[in-house]
């Protein structure tokens, strides 16, 4: 048979896979040529960044050595940049001469993709593709002292960051996304892994989104965000995604989309011409993990020579090459009608697993901390294999499938004596049995003789299972509730253990304390979210997802899916102008009732969904902010008229009302907060059925918490006596935040005070002086945040604001 | 590869053994004296109780243990040592959660021409990785430089290991990094190192790094193998003089091409059927060139999470 004459434009791994199989198949029938633009031959480019970091030399990585290219006779130009291709006379063009082909392969790769940001083109702005780069930056970490900045918290991101933190550097990493790598990972496999480069001393920075590039004297100096943080670098790395490099063939007249279009067979729309690699477009998808292109090559190769294959895209995994970052994802794990997620999470060894199932079958899989069954998961993924049979005990991998029982009890049975249970004071499974068999039969009795479960708390269902092990019926189950089915922890648990463990995201309290399933339900979701807004005040943001409808929506849904709006009166005080807004905007929008409320306050009732922009603007604009008259937060602040107009009035009741309304609204608590301020024991404001209620007397302010007038009615307890209007503002916020602090989700300050007992709260408040200025200064930080109008924010947003359609009813007030 | 059998080059660790409690003493169970029978003989008849000697102190004092000279020291066997040219000695404990496996000793020669590294590096109460203590042989200039650096988490193979808990095969140490110990190691020509995290009860991070040099290498060939579910291991990474790069990774996250172990098939099946590490002396079963062979297990909640291994 005569010599076919092979061009190949790209020494990648792609093209390199195909000659392989090509000289295999058929050696001696094909002369190539060998065209690449970096000077050198066939290397494997996914392990530039262990290269990087130095846990891999280059000579390893390289997958064809001259010696390689010799033995098979291909002709290698490298270093040498092909100018055109000539598709009518079969020529391909490069800058040292043209050479004809009988068939032609492109596999021109890709090129990384550089955000265009002003500065871009600074010296010490770089793309992470190839060795050039990865030597670049290994030259640049041997300056002490150096700061690199990467933006793209993706895999290549990543990877690059560990390898220069490794080499010594200061590495910040920018993500625009909530998350890192968040197009293969979700948010609690996203916290694990931030976690552990941040252990790393890595700089991790989401959700910021890149300004400009700044530089002096042409070199990059820092960057810019566009909250206005600098942060400088003598290096920035550009590691965002990548794109075809379809230049040539697009030049060349072939059809060209978003890749270059080959067929299954990849052939381009020249017949003579085919295409692999990260350059094509094959059924509206290009490619940039490696095993596809692997399929691409031998298909190519069998195209060359003439037997029929077809390139079928398959279910693909990820892996990040950072040592200790044990991670893995397949699949599509996006949530979705009819899915169904099972999760495993191991606080203690930072373990979350989550398998997403679409009816009889697994179609995706995250997992983060212990990926040793991560190939029998993505054969399942890959293969569509229907796994009802063993849905009960497929989180925990093939070792439990046939028969094993799917009794939690039977892990921990089967743990060996030395097996760890609780990592916080290196207590293990014997210590703890041979406790409990030496008449420790409860948890309270475990903790005092071993410690276990004493510090965090974490392994305490760990403990009560070992418990049940052990004593069989004889352990009954401790009584109390956790918050809801998504894990074991009781709402004071969980407050205890953000405090304690420092959990700033919904995603630490998920993976750190826990949570069975992804990211809560409707019922733990709120509490969380006000737990750790309330105790992370600056490094928490409210996630308006975990709200009820009401809150979401600022403003009272009503039973006919309108809503009512409340605008907040200082103290009950309002003015003629005010009042005239009022008046102008229930005209203008029709609102078909207007009502006094029992909080001293106008509620304009049957507002339809989609005039709340547009009412809360012209509100604002008479100086009116929202009354959060539907806000787990401080309501109302009732007063009387006190000494300005009352003949019986001892203090400025109002003023005190006025000044309290204006330090407290905001503020997000466990449960609704009402206060009042009676000028005078006849107390016409009702104080003492309030939250925190104000009796004004000659002597000063009785201050008084843990009323109520609804379902129960109860009158409120003497907190204090306050001599000075001061001290009794003083006194209210210290309550306000200690209930803020420590009282139950939905509880009310009077079911929380009878739990705490109303002398552990005068305790704090009152008698220790330097624990309540602890707790007004914590008040006052909160505030810094939470003391603004929603609805301006909302009325800036007017044009993508969309009615609710979730109509979830909660009592109108 | 044509399987020709190298010249033996001079290793920088000159006798390897295994100690493992028995009774409440640590007895002798395996070992590679390199010939030096002697000192074997000597290591056959002694115990250790909990603190004596060298492997009895790493038992109670739960940390690895450097000792650069054995006159006047608590170390037991001193004057058969020397007799076989033996100067230092380090002592790496082997603990499964609070229970002690056994612990590998290490012993070096006190030739003016030996250079390498043994290291110890601990945590301050700064969150910094400080050299502990460590054995460098004639690498004086580099011993002094490793005295006064330290490594915050996840820089260097020292931090590079306490921060991923995992051990760490770095190829190229003197070009690249940061720190004046980087171009010490380049000026000492202390050219690969391996890193491993030594986990002991009471958490505290302890961090065994061994630093090879082209003329006397702490081996020839390294391996690190990640133990997975049923006694099966994973080689992760691996260098060979012989055979070069070990590892096979495509990147695709399944690594379903990388060479695998089995318990008790093998040198690193001894490792993962005994739970405990492995000296061997003679090449069977071991890659051809080779005639020693160390396996180093690391445990971790409740299980062997690593294997490191290096030949000879």
């Amino acid at each position: 048979m005569s010599t076919r004459k092979l061009v190949v434009i790209g020494a990648g791994m792609a093209s390199g896979r195909a000659l392989e199989h090509l000289f295999e198949a058929a050696p001696g029938q094909w002369d190539v040529t060998l065209f690449n633009a970096e000077p050198r031959g066939n290397y494997n480019r996914i392990m530039l960044s262990p290269v990087l970091s130095g846990e891999k030399s280059y000579g390893e990585i390289v997958i064809h050595d001259d010696d390689w290219y010799a033995q098979h006779g291909v002709t290698c130009r490298f270093g040498e940049k092909v100018l055109s291709i000539d598709a009518d006379a079969k020529l391909v063009e490069g800058e040292k001469g043209v050479v004809p082909y009988d068939k032609l392969l492109i596999a021109t790769g890709s090129t990384p993709f550089i955000v265009p940001l002003p500065g871009h083109d600074l010296d010490g702005v770089i793309a992470y593709r190839d060795l050039e780069d990865t030597n670049r930056m290994i030259d640049a970490a041997a300056t002490p002292g150096a700061r690199v900045v990467v933006i793209g918290g993706g895999l290549l991101g990543l990877e690059a960051a560990a390898g220069l933190r490794l080499r010594g550097m200061e590495v910040t990493v920018v993500h625009l996304m909530g998350h890192l790598m968040d197009r293969q990972l979700d948010e609690s496999a996203g916290f694990l892994l931030r976690k552990s480069l941040e252990s790393r001393g890595i700089d991790i920075r989401c959700g910021a989104n890149s300004k400009e590039i700044l530089g002096e004297n042409g070199k990059v100096r820092a960057l810019l965000l566009d909250d206005g943080t600098e942060l400088s670098c003598d290096l920035l790395v550009m590691a965002v995604g990548i794109r075809p490099n379809i230049a040539l063939a697009k030049e060349a007249g072939l059809a060209t989309g978003r890749g270059i279009h080959v067929d299954g067979q990849m052939i381009t729309s020249n017949a003579d011409i085919l295409s692999v690699g990260e350059c094509i477009e094959h059924d509206g998808a290009v490619f940039g993990l490696v095993a596809p292109l692997y399929d691409q090559a031998k298909v190519a190769a069998q195209t060359l020579l003439g037997t029929h294959a077809t390139f079928v895209q398959k279910q693909l995994s990820t892996k990040l090459k950072v040592t200790g970052c044990d991670l893995f994802s397949a699949g599509d794990f996006a949530e979705g009608d009819g899915r169904e997620d099972i999760v495993f999470r191991d606080p203690g060894r930072g373990i979350y697993k989550r398998l997403v199932i679409e009816g009889h079958r697994l179609i995706g899989a995250v997992m983060y901390g212990d990926t040793a069954d991560s190939n029998w998961f993505f054969g399942l993924i890959r293969d569509g294999t229907d796994i009802d049979d063993m849905r009960e005990t497929l989180i925990f991998g093939p070792a439990y499938q046939g028969g094993a029982s799917a009794d939690p009890l039977s892990a921990v049975a089967a743990l060996p004596p030395e097996a760890e249970i609780c990592g916080c004071n290196g207590i293990c499974k014997g210590t703890i049995t041979d406790a409990i068999a030496g008449g420790a039969t409860d948890l309270g009795a475990v903790r005092a003789q071993t410690k276990a479960s004493a510090s965090c708390g974490t392994c305490t269902g760990l403990v009560e299972q070992l418990l049940q092990v052990t004593l069989g019926d004889a352990f009954q189950m401790p009584a109390a509730q956790p918050i809801c089915g998504c894990c074991d922890l009781s709402h004071e648990d969980v407050r205890r253990l953000i405090k304690a463990q420092e959990l700033k995201s919904q995603e630490a309290v998920w993976q750190e304390l826990g949570w069975k399933t992804r990211n809560g339900c409707h019922v733990c979701r709120p509490a969380v979210n006000f737990y750790l807004l309330a105790d992370w005040p600056l490094e928490y943001r409210d996630d308006p997802q975990s709200r009820f409808v009401n809150e979401r929506k600022h403003a009272n849904i009503q039973k006919d899916g309108t809503f009512s709006v409340v605008p907040r009166m200082w103290g009950g005080i309002t003015t003629p102008a005010e009042l005239r807004a009022i008046a102008d905007a229930a005209e203008k929008y029709a609102v078909p009732t207007v009502k006094v409320t029992g909080g001293q306050r106008i509620d304009l009732l049957g507002v339809k969904g989609e005039d709340l922009p547009g009412i809360w603007a012209d509100l604002n604009a008479a100086g009116l902010v929202s009354g959060h008259a539907y806000s787990k937060g401080l309501r109302t602040v009732k007063t009387c008229v006190g000494t300005d107009h009352c003949r019986f009035g001892t203090q400025d009741s109002t003023g005190l009302g006025v000044k309290l309304e204006q330090i407290l609204w905001g503020s997000w608590t466990p449960h609704k907060v009402k206060l009042a301020v009676s000028g005078c024991p006849r107390n016409c404001a009702e104080a003492t059925c309030k939250d925190v209620g104000i009796v004004c007397v000659d002597s000063g302010y009785q201050v008084g918490v843990g009323g109520a007038a609804g379902m129960d009615v109860k009158e409120t307890e003497r907190l204090g006596d306050a001599a000075t209007e001061q001290e009794a503002i003083d006194l209210t916020v210290a309550f306000i935040q200690l209930y803020r602090e420590n009282a139950k989700y939905l509880d009310r300050p009077y079911k929380w005070v009878a739990k705490v007992g109303l002398d552990w709260v005068k305790a704090r408040v009152v008698d220790d002086l330097d624990e309540r200025a602890r707790l007004i200064a914590a008040f006052d930080l909160s505030q810094s945040i939470y003391r603004k109008d929603p609805w301006a924010e909302e009325a800036k947003r007017a044009p993508a604001f969309q009615p609710v359609a979730d109509l979830t009813l909660e009592a109108a007030e | 590869m044509d399987g020709k059998i190298d010249t033996p080059t001079d290793t920088f660790i000159q006798v390897a053994e295994v100690w493992v409690p028995k009774d409440d003493v640590l007895v002798y169970a395996a070992g590679d004296t390199n010939g030096l029978g002697a000192f074997e003989e000597a290591s056959r008849g002694t115990r250790f109780a909990k603190g004596e000697g060298l492997p009895g102190k790493a038992w109670a004092e739960a940390r690895p243990v450097v000792l650069k000279g054995f006159d006047g020291s608590y170390f037991k066997r001193t004057e058969v040592a020397k007799e076989a040219g033996l100067s230092a000695a380090v002592a790496v404990p082997v603990f499964d959660g609070d229970t002690l496996k056994a612990v590998l000793v290490v012993l070096c020669g006190d030739d003016a021409e030996r250079i390498g590294a043994i290291e110890v590096w601990t945590a301050n109460r700064d969150g910094l990785l400080m050299l502990d203590d460590g054995y460098y042989g004639a690498a004086e200039e580099f011993a002094f430089v490793s005295q006064h650096t330290c490594f915050p988490r996840g820089q260097g193979l020292p931090g590079g290991v306490w921060a991923a808990d995992a051990p760490i095969l770095m190829r190229d140490l003197g070009s690249g990094y940061k720190f004046v110990r980087a171009s010490a190691a380049g000026k000492a020509g202390l050219t690969s190192g391996i890193g491993l995290p030594v986990r002991v009860p009471g958490g505290t991070p302890y961090v065994l790094t061994l630093l090879s040099a082209l003329g006397t290498p702490i081996a020839r060939r390294f391996e690190v193998w990640a133990v997975k579910r049923g006694g099966k291991a994973v080689l992760i990474d691996g260098v060979c003089e012989r055979e070069g790069a070990l590892w096979r990774d495509d990147g695709d996250g399944t690594r379903a091409e990388a060479p695998k172990a089995e318990a008790w098939k093998g040198p690193v099946g001894q490792v993962l059927g005994t739970g405990l590490p492995v000296v061997q002396r003679g090449a069977g079963g071991l890659p051809a060139g080779y005639g020693a062979f160390v396996g180093l297990p690391s445990y971790g909640g409740g299980a062997m999470t690593h294997i490191v291994a290096w030949y000879i």
